[in-house]
This record gives C-alpha cells, structure tokens and sequence, in this order.
C-alpha cells in the first residue's frame, strides 16, 4: 500500500500550501510525482495479488517465472477454486457442491446461507432445463428444510418456486432468476467463501488502491486545480481546466 | 415438514463393502448429502451411518480416510447427535492419532474434523493437567499447519474453564503461542483471540500476565483487532479486552477505550448473523455492574438501539436474549435509564416477550423486568402492577423451567413492594398461591426467592393483604422456612416474619399463632445466631413484637431471658457485644421498645433486665463508635432513667 500513501502525503503537502483554489501546473505536478518512490516489487505484489485473485492461474504462473514475485497463495488451490467458479457459470451446481467439498467440508457446512443459494441455483438449473417434476420434488426436500430454518429463505424459495408458474419465464417478474447475471452472482459468491477459507481477501488490491485515488482527487479538487486523472485506464493526466 | 429421504439403495451395504472403489464412492455420496444439510444428517445418523464411515479410518487408503474424516466431520458440524455418533463410533483416538499421518491431506481431514467436534460441548474434556497433553497442543500450536493450530486453540476454548487450567496453560507458555498468532491469517486471529479470552476469563493473574507479555505488545495487538474490518475479528478482540477491563485495575480504566468499547460493541450489534448476537452478550458482559460503563453507554443512546433492534421483526431468540440482557444491565443502577426504557415503550416487547417459546428469553426477560422495576417513582405511580404485566408473571410461576421460575420470582419481588392500592392486582390473579406454593419447592433457589417475594409483598401491607398471606402460608410453615437448612432462606424467612409483625398490634399477633410457633422458632435462630445477617433479622422480629402491648413485650423478655438460665452470660447480651454495629443496633431497639416508660410491666422488666447485667451493657454503649447504636443506647438509657439509676 505504500504507493498509495506516498501520493496521499504528497496530496496533503500541496492541500497544506492552498489556502485559497491553488492552481498547479502540469510541469510542478510531473516534478512532484517523479520524486513519489515506488518499489518494483510491490508493484509486482499488487499484479500478482490481482492475478491471484481473479484466478488467472496460468498467467500467475508465468508472471511468477518472470518477475520472481511469490503468490501469497498455493496456485494449485486456484485452479481448484476456477473449477468450482467455471461449474457454477455453466450451470454444473451439484459438481460445484462436490468439488467445493472436496476442496474444504468447512465451506458449505458453517455457510447456510453460501449453501441455499447454491441449492437454489441447483433449482433454477432444473427449471431452465424444464425438468418440472423434478424441480418440484428437489424444492420439497432438498430447500424446504432450510425455509423452515430461515424466514429469508423461505421468501427466496418462494420466488423461486414462482418461476414453474409462469408459461412465458422470459417476461415475468421473477425472470431475472433465469439470467446468467444470476449464475455470475452465485458463482462469486462461492468464489469469495472459497477465498476467505483460505483466509485470503476476497477482492483484490488494485480496485480499491483506484477507487482511493478516485476519492483523494475528489478531495484535492476542493482545494487546488492540478492535472486530473480522468480516464483509469489510460491514467492520462488532464491538464487543469483554470 | 417433508420427511426427508435416504437413498432407497442400500447405502450401509455399499459403506461397508470390500471393494475400495465402491467404498470410496458410497462415503463421498454420504459426505456430499450432508454437509450443509441438517435434515440429512440425522437421517444419516438414525440410520447408523457413522459407524460405517468411521470404519474406513482404520483403511490404509488415505483417500478413503480422507473421505471418512470428512463426512465424520460434517456430521458432527453443528449436530450434537452427530458428535455422539461419532464419539460412540470410537473415532476420536483414531482420528487423534491421524495427526502424525504423512500425508498432509490426511492430517488436514483429521484436525479438521477434530475441530468440528471440539465446537461441541459433548467433546470429551482435554486433561491439560496430563503433561503429555500440554507436550501435544503446544506442539498443535506451533505448527506450520493451519488446520492444526486451529485444533490447538480449539481444544482451548473447549477446554480451558477453571482457574487452575487457566493457570496451566499460562505457565506452560500458551499465552505466548497464542499471542504469536495474532499476526497470522485470518483464521489464526480469530481462534487466537477467543483462546486468549478463554484463558484470561475472571482470572486476574491470568490477565496480568497477558498485559506485561512482550511488554505489551500483544495487548496491543489485540486493542487494534478490536478495529479490524471483519466483525468477527472485532468481536473477539472486544471480549479480551472486557475481560482485561474486568479484572485488572489500572489497565483500560481510562474513558477512552471504555467509550471506544460501548461504540464498538453497539455498532457490531447491527450485523444480522451471529456475530450480532453475541454482541449483545459481550455489551452485557461490558456494563454488568459498572455505573461508569452504564452511563457511557447511555450516553452513546444504547438504549435507543436496543429499542430500534427489538422492533425488527423477527427477532432471533439468542439475540432477543442478549438484548434484554444488556438492557437489564443498562438499567440496574440509573434512572436515567430506565425512564429512557420507558419512555421508549420497551416495556411492552418485553412484556410480549414473557410469553415467548424460548426459556432463555422468557428468563431474560423476566430479569430486565425486574432491573427497570427497581425505578421507586415507576413502582409507587403503579406502573408494573397492572394485569399486562402482572398476568403473565404469575404464571411463569408454574413455568416448567426452574431458572425462569427464579428469574420470574425476582420480578415479583420488586414489583409488589409498598404502594397499597395496587396489591390487589396480584392477588386476584392467584400470586399469592403461587408464590405459597413455590415456597415448598425441593429447589432452594425456588424457595429463596419465593419467601423472599412474600417478604417484598408483605412489606407495609394493610390488614387484608396480611390476612389474605398469612391464611395461605400458615404460621406453621413459616417456622419450618425459618428452620430451613439453607441459611440465605432462614434470613428470608426471619424478613418475612418482621415484616409481618411490623406495624399495629394485630399486626404483632401473627407471631403467636398456633402456641407461638413462630416465636419459638426466631427463638432457636438467634441462640444458634450462626450468621450475622440471621441475627439482624431476628433482633428486629422481636424489636417489632416488644412495640406491642404488654403480653407482648413479656413474651420477648421471657424468650430472651428463659427462667431456666442462670443468668451469667446471656445469648442477648452476646449481640449488645457484637463487632457488627447493625447487630448492635438491633440490639439496642429491643432494650427501647421493652423499656418504653408509658407501658405498665416497664419497671419491672427493667429490673430483671438490670439482673441479667444488660442495663450495664446499655451504659457502656453510649459512647458506642456507630452514631446510630450511640444514639439507640441513649434512648434506652433516658427511659431507663426515668424509673431511678439504682
């Protein structure tokens, strides 16, 4: 995180100087921003964390060949953990619950809620797939239990349930359920509980290292006009509007 | 409820075939039906599983014992049939012995699963005292393996309940392991932390031990957990310090961290999970007795948010509990408190809440009941004694739970002291029987509370009130609650009675029904005076009996002084001597009330007490260190005088 902080504190040493709006030219700025230090290798630790935890394994393993940064986590647990997420994405739910299982018995156990909604998901698979009568008897034995344990999931079986009443499921108010968005969402989360079972983050660095540099120039813009980032992905310095 | 289903295929066959492939598959289609699945699980186990999958620990295929281990787990993960079930099956040594397997899979499965078991109380106790076993878990706590120290500081918290083992594992450097895995993974934290807290629980050597280790530095450690981003994380930081808080004096006492404590702790509340309701719980454990703590936390509108909670529908039980709990801490010592708690109309959901179908928050709700209730301008503007609250406490008298019975009881007691008019209420609805009837409950924490009740009632109460009482409970069964064998009860009782004779002389003759079995009884009390607080009561039954009329007052000289003494030394003087000056006090207002010069027998009964050498001990006293003895002996002396100083 030191990157971060050295631009905080040098933010906070031009915000010091502004007493009233300051204006800053591109060439003070540029001038300001080479004396910033930044250590090659938490930059790598920050790609490397990022790749780690998106789950881009083969691509980990050859930025770690290359730049000798070491993953804080065991690569092979990732290809485990993309299994899951990649059975979950294209509707194998049961073969996500084994392998999540086989991964860490934990998980699913000490879960309730992580463990509905992937049974949940095993019910919208079934009625996508038309299987009504079997949808049918998984709702009433399998999620039924849980609903009588937790009033919460009661109401998400029943929503669920809705789904059988509809001839159209395309265009009823509980469609929704059926999109991939739904998938990708069920999907995250098992990701994220897989993570944190390895008492790993759950989000990567990067993100939030943005959305602090997001906030600091918002607080920054206040006091002074300096030359802007505006577009992260180019991370092009915009000259001050006066 | 669906009855759920095992697959009709023979699966307890296929558990226990020779075929390993067969073997393997059957116990990873048990293990992927149950776990997450509670219904499954005790399917599972009635139709004896367990021992089926445990047999495949002893296989030489770690796959297989993988597997086992695993499903052992699973069933014994919030199950306490299951724990059974598989303690029962015998897998527990196995599963202990599979810690030193080579496979690090299989270790992983094993102490996974001992941990599952260790989270329940039917685990066996781990006997820290036993070096071999202290050898174990410190080698459990050091280890590489994450799975295994969290079987370490899982068997810790476990385990680790009395003092002297709170003191073995901090000799034997545990404090220390732990403290090292604060800067471990998530995980680590968090079972370092609740080990911690189970160590330095109540045990102020313990805590100060934890305080001075590596100068402080993991106290601190621990004070920045308490800010951490994971609610859990802080939870368990926040129980440490309250433990530290609670039994060291100088450490944490500053406002600060007590403020930062309240803030902390209201804030976690609103997490919906677990976390959120044992919150409630620690807040509880944080205030408990501390007029400081309690304001702060009023000040942060705790009060408020309670309230605010409570209205969220619907509550779960455990934190229900903790709600009231904290509450009834809030308000045990400030008005402030509970006029906010009233004001706020908490009153009615904790009302509601004595009907609920969960012991435990019929019971704390019944304490916070009582702690509000202890608000004198509320309990004389009537505001409990009304048939919404009234109803359904006398009827958590018959509860079938003892602890609601004792908790209602305490209610009780605070609710029906003085204010007349309202008593009614609790008689019509049938209190007094109950509270009669308890008082001859083979529990004695029953009968404690019961008597003591009937004493709060009987307090300053009219005629009627008396009558109605004292028909229900005869005179004969306060002499035998006098004469119980537990001595909390006897002083109860020796209350009940002074109440009862206090007041008008009609009043005093309740001491002397039935042949003044009563008064026998005190009798027999004060001269076996085997407990200072049985002899203050027992005085001032008879301090109320010598204010009646001349029978009366005979009858007290006759019990202090019987005819058959002779005279040198008697039990009564014995307290006129007392180092308690509340006994001495007593004492003195006994001589008063015998002495008072209006009445009749007055001379003669100083005469005698001249005899037995008391008017030689009232002279001595007025120069008594106690300002109220000193006072009382002055009186008695001046009516003593008025018949001549001979």
């Amino acid at each position: 995180m030191s990157l971060f902080w050295l631009v905080i504190r040098q933010l906070a040493e031009i915000e010091a100087m502004a007493a009233s709006k300051k204006v800053i030219t591109r060439e003070e700025w540029e001038k300001k921003l080479n004396d910033v230090k930044i250590r090659k290798e938490d930059m790598n630790r920050l790609v490397m964390n990022f790749l780690v935890t998106e789950g881009y394994v083969e691509v980990a393993e050859k930025f770690r060949m290359e730049s000798g940064t070491e993953p804080d986590i065991d690569l092979a647990t990732i290809t485990d953990r993309m299994a899951v997420k990649k059975a979950v994405q294209s509707g194998n739910v049961e073969d996500a619950i084994e392998k999540v299982n086989d991964l860490n018995p934990e998980i699913l156990d000490t879960n309730p809620q992580l463990f509905f909604h992937l049974q949940q998901q095993r019910l919208i698979e079934l009625i996508r797939n038309g299987k009504v009568e079997e949808a049918l008897e998984f709702a009433q034995e399998e999620l039924a239990p849980r609903g009588e344990e937790n009033q919460s999931f009661l109401e998400e079986l029943e929503r669920t349930v809705a789904l059988l009443a509809f001839e159209d499921v395309s265009n009823c108010p509980v469609g929704e359920l059926l999109d991939i968005s739904q998938r990708l969402k069920t999907a995250s989360e098992v990701n994220a509980a897989i993570l944190t079972s390895q008492s790993h983050e759950k989000d990567p660095k990067l993100p939030s290292l943005l959305k602090m540099l997001i906030w600091a120039q918002n607080q920054l813009d206040e006091k002074a006009a300096y030359p802007r980032i505006n577009d992260l992905s180019s991370a092009i310095l915009e000259d001050p509007t006066v | 409820m669906p009855t759920p289903s095992v697959p009709s295929d023979p699966i307890l066959d296929r558990l226990a075939s020779s075929d390993c492939e067969v073997k393997f598959k059957a116990i990873r289609e048990v293990k992927n039906h149950i776990i997450g699945n509670r219904t499954k699980k005790l399917s599972y186990i009635k139709l004896g599983a367990v021992p089926a999958v445990a047999a495949a620990l002893s296989d030489c295929d770690p796959n297989l014992i993988v597997q086992s281990a695993a499903a052992l787990g699973s069933f014994a993960c919030g199950v306490d049939a299951g724990v059974r079930a598989v303690l029962d099956a015998g897998a527990f040594p196995r599963l202990i012995g599979l810690l030193s397997a080579p496979d690090e899979k299989v270790v992983d499965a094993a102490a996974r699963s001992l941990r599952m078991i260790y989270q329940s109380k039917l685990a066996p106790n781990y006997e820290f005292f036993q070096e071999k076993n202290m050898q174990f878990l410190l080698s459990l706590l050091k280890s590489e393996n994450e799975n295994l120290t969290g079987l370490g500081a899982g068997i810790v918290i476990h385990s680790c309940k009395t003092i002297e083992e709170q003191n073995m594992l901090c000799d034997a450097g545990v404090l220390e392991k732990l403290a090292s895995l604060l800067h471990g993974s998530l995980s680590q934290r968090d079972a370092s932390l609740e080990s911690l807290a189970a160590i330095i629980r109540n045990n102020p050597a313990a805590v100060s031990k934890f305080v001075e280790l590596h100068s402080g530095r993991a106290l601190c450690s621990v004070t920045e957990l308490a800010k951490d981003r994971y609610p859990r994380t802080r939870l368990l930081a926040c129980l440490c310090l309250i433990s530290v808080k609670n039994s060291s004096s100088c450490d944490l006492q500053d406002t600060e961290i007590k403020t930062e404590l309240v803030y902390i702790l209201l804030e976690l509340l609103d997490d919906s999970g677990q976390v959120g309701d044992e919150a409630a719980f620690a807040f509880s454990s944080l205030i408990a007795e501390k007029e400081d703590l309690q304001k702060l936390a009023f000040e942060a509108n705790a009060i408020n948010k309670f309230n605010c909670l409570l209205r969220k529908c619907p509550v779960h039980p455990k934190r229900l509990e903790g709600i009231f709990l904290a509450l009834a801490d809030i308000c045990s010592k400030l008005e402030c408190c509970r006029s906010s708690f009233l004001s706020l109309q908490v009153l009615n959901l904790v009302v509601d809440a004595l009907t609920h179908e969960d012991a435990n928050v019929r019971t704390a709700a019944c304490i916070c009941l009582r702690s509000v209730s202890r608000s004198i301008k509320n309990l004389s503007a009537g505001r409990f004694m009304n048939e919404r609250v009234v109803v359904p406490l006398v009827q958590l008298l018959s509860d079938l739970s003892t602890s609601v019975q004792v908790a209602a009881l305490g209610a009780i007691s605070n609710i029906v002291v003085d204010f007349m008019p309202h008593k009614s209420t609790f008689i019509q609805c049938g209190g007094i029987k109950e509270l009669v009837q308890l008082t001859k409950s083979m529990d004695s924490s029953l009968r404690l509370n019961a008597v003591w009740a009937l004493r709060n009632m009987v307090f300053l109460a009219d005629k009627m009130c008396k009558e109605g009482i004292f028909v229900e409970l005869t005179a004969s069964s306060m002499a035998s609650l006098i004469n119980d064998p537990e001595p909390s009860i006897q002083e109860q009782a020796l209350a009940l009675v002074r109440n009862f004779v206090d007041g008008c002389v009609y009043s005093v003759e309740h001491a002397f029904a039935e042949d003044g079995i009563v008064l026998d009884a005190v009798g027999r009390q004060l001269q076996k005076s085997s407990k200072i607080e049985i002899g203050i009561q027992g005085l001032y039954v008879l301090s109320n009996i010598a204010s009646g009329n001349e029978i009366h007052k005979e009858a007290v000289m006759q019990l202090l002084f019987p005819q058959d003494e002779n005279g040198c030394c008697t039990f009564f003087e014995q307290f006129l001597k007392s180092n308690d000056s509340r006994i001495r006090t007593a004492a003195v207002w006994v001589v008063v009330n015998l002495t008072f010069p209006a009445s009749p027998g007055a001379f003669s009964r100083i005469v005698n007490l001249r005899s037995f050498g008391i008017v030689y001990r009232i002279k001595k006293m007025v120069n008594d260190s106690c300002m109220d003895v000193k006072l009382r002996a002055r009186l008695a002396l001046g009516q003593i005088i008025t018949f001549g100083d001979s």
